[in-house]
């Protein structure tokens, strides 16, 4: 039995081992590294120690915004209205708000996608312009939005819509080509009417496959909107990484990474399980 | 070819015995369909089929592979228009498949993210209900009556009750077949059609189903277009045998090559069996067989 081999079958501890392992080494290395590094310079703020990241979670949630005024009565406060008042709260919920915005905007652009794959005149319509909008670069166009929309909310907003709606339009005018042409007639001589073929039988059973590609789309969702907010904004996760950099505030920095990939993750894990619930026909290809 | 004015639809050659012209379901009049290929070239598929199909028929459709069966059916759905010549299915000229013309396709023949029960009365909520009326109390009152009837239907397909909350995926070839019939003959339409429906079921299932669909077709007065390459189905299950097959040339579309009736005796199978297979210009039509 050898590691190089395509026939084994490693057992359910093994697995779980393995599977950790990297998690595992990555954090001693870490630890490692930062007990060193402490050692020579006990002032290292470069990579701190678990005492210093504890510090910088507590202070990140419990305590507002260094440059906001503080409450004036901070110190009366229970520990959730401390927490719903520090700084990493309201930082999630301003850049939850704008992912949900953009999130809400790829609603329409699956709309477009079955409809361009379901009405031809919609199609040829439509199609060749959004290969060209494909292609361009969103990062590319975040001046001309800057100019044209302002640096405040509209604009984050325009760069998910360039960034993403177009490989959304795109992959739903896909799936709905995808859709044997037997179900489209088979629709039709059921006494279905063109709506209702595009409704409920092709967007409805492309639908659990759309919300895969929405699933798969999020991280680009999520990278447009950080590239927004770390260029101009005034709160949101990645305003406040990008601030805290200039003061080196690793300590916190590092907390909000982890933060933002574990909520990702678990919207992620949301929608793969919802979609799982909703739909017990789906088989994944 | 100039296609046919309506004017001549009565005095066209009929094809068989003399019946009221009333009888008339569906006319093919002088059909050709060819294909434009990548290279610019041009395929002929079809070449000038002409064939009524009398009310209460069970036509069986049969050739070669790639002879055009499928593209006739299609024509017939109207899922597909003629290059030149027209359809017309009770006088009217079909333009796009509609409720009075079912279908049952080889493979996709069931809406995979609906239950059994919900694939069969998927045809009637859809026809009575829009995408907005949907919502309505009266929507719920008539689902129960779709229900009843879907229920009914199954049972005569020889499914049971169990089955109805199961989804496609979950059964196997054949009852998904007996769905797709059921689903099909809830919505009572003039004409049945059936493209190679049995074709990917193992022997023992396909001749239950030859069984029920002839009991089917008996029981409902419908008609029935029904496309096989099997030419012992086709001659069993037909009150009519059209064969297409190509007269010559390779690059020439299909003609109707042979239009039999099928007596009822089976003593003469053999010898129309025999008259078929000649008459496809192949004596190994079907290499599963
Ligand atoms: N959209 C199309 N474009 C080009 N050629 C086509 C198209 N549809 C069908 N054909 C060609 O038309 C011919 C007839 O196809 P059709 O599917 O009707 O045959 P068939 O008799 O049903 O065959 P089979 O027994 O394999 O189902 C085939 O040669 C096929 O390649
Ligand atoms: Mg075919």
């Amino acid at each position: 039995m050898s590691v190089l081999s395509i026939s084994v079958r490693p057992n359910r501890m093994t697995c779980w081992v393995l599977s950790w392992f990297l998690f595992a080494a990555g954090i001693c290395l870490y630890l490692y590294t930062a007990q060193k590094r402490h050692k020579e310079n006990p002032d290292d703020r470069v990579v701190p120690t678990l005492a210093q990241l504890g510090a910088g979670i507590y202070q990140a949630a419990m305590n507002p915004d260094a440059d906001e005024e503080p409450a004036a009565d901070s110190a009366g406060q229970s520990a959730l209205e401390r927490f719903r008042n520090g700084m990493l709260w309201k930082d999630t919920v301003a850049s939850a708000r704008r992912f949900l915005y953009g999130l809400a905007l790829l609603f329409p652009a699956v709309l477009l996608g079955l409809h361009m794959g379901i009405f031809p005149y919609f199609g040829v319509f439509f199609l060749r312009f959004i290969l060209f909008f494909d292609k361009i670069i969103a990062l590319s166009v975040l001046p001309i939005l800057f100019i044209a929309f302002g640096i405040d909310e509209l604009s984050k907003v325009m760069l998910i819509v360039i960034g993403v709606t177009p490989t959304i339009i795109l992959d739903t005018f896909n799936l709905t080509k995808s859709v044997p042409p037997e179900q489209v007639v088979k629709g039709f001589t059921l006494g279905a009417r063109d709506f209702d073929v595009a409704y409920r039988v092709v967007l409805k059973q492309i639908w659990p496959r759309v919300l895969n590609s929405i699933r798969l789309n999020l991280k680009p969702l999520m990278l447009f909107l950080f590239a927004g907010e770390m260029i101009a904004s005034t709160d949101g996760l990645a305003y406040r990484i990008a601030l805290l950099r200039r003061h080196m505030g690793m300590n916190i920095i590092i907390p909000y990474v982890l933060w933002v990939a574990l909520l990702l993750f678990l919207v992620d894990l949301t929608m793969r399980l919802l979609n799982k619930r909703l739909h017990p026909w789906f088989r994944e290809a | 070819m100039v296609p046919g004015s309506l004017a001549d639809t009565g005095a066209a050659p009929v094809l068989l015995d003399a019946e009221p012209a009333t009888d008339l379901l569906i006319r093919l009049e002088k059909i050709h369909v060819s294909y434009e290929l990548a290279d610019g070239a041009c395929k002929k598929v079809l070449d000038g089929i002409d064939l009524d199909i009398r009310r209460g028929e069970f036509v069986s459709v049969i050739g070669r592979t790639g002879c055009g069966k499928s593209t006739l059916l299609r024509l017939v759905l109207g899922a597909e228009r003629p290059t030149e010549g027209r359809v017309l299915a009770d006088g009217r000229e079909v333009v796009r498949p509609d409720r009075d013309r079912g279908y049952v396709p080889q493979k996709y023949s069931l809406f995979p993210d609906k239950t059994v029960i919900d694939n069969i009365t998927f045809g009637p909520e859809v026809e009575e209900f829009s995408l907005l009326t949907r919502f309505t109390p009266l929507f719920y009152r008539r689902r129960k009556e779709f229900r009843a009837e879907a229920m009914r239907q199954l049972r005569r397909m020889g499914l049971h009750g169990s089955d109805a909350k199961k989804y496609p995926d979950q059964l196997s070839g054949g009852m998904q077949q007996r769905v797709a019939i059921a689903q099909a003959l809830v919505m009572k339409p003039k004409i049945l059609l059936m493209d190679e429906a049995f074709s990917a079921l193992d022997p023992g299932t396909r001749t239950g189903m030859q069984k029920l669909i002839r009991q089917v077709w008996r029981e409902t007065n419908t008609t029935v277009l029904f496309v096989t390459h099997n030419i012992a189905e086709a001659i069993q299950l037909g009150t009519r045998v059209v064969v297409l097959a190509k007269d010559g040339a390779e690059s020439s579309g299909s003609k109707v090559a042979l239009d039999l009736r099928v007596p009822d005796r089976a003593e003469e199978f053999a010898e129309i069996a025999e008259r078929v297979e000649a008459a496809t210009g192949h004596s190994h039509l079907d290499e599963e067989e």
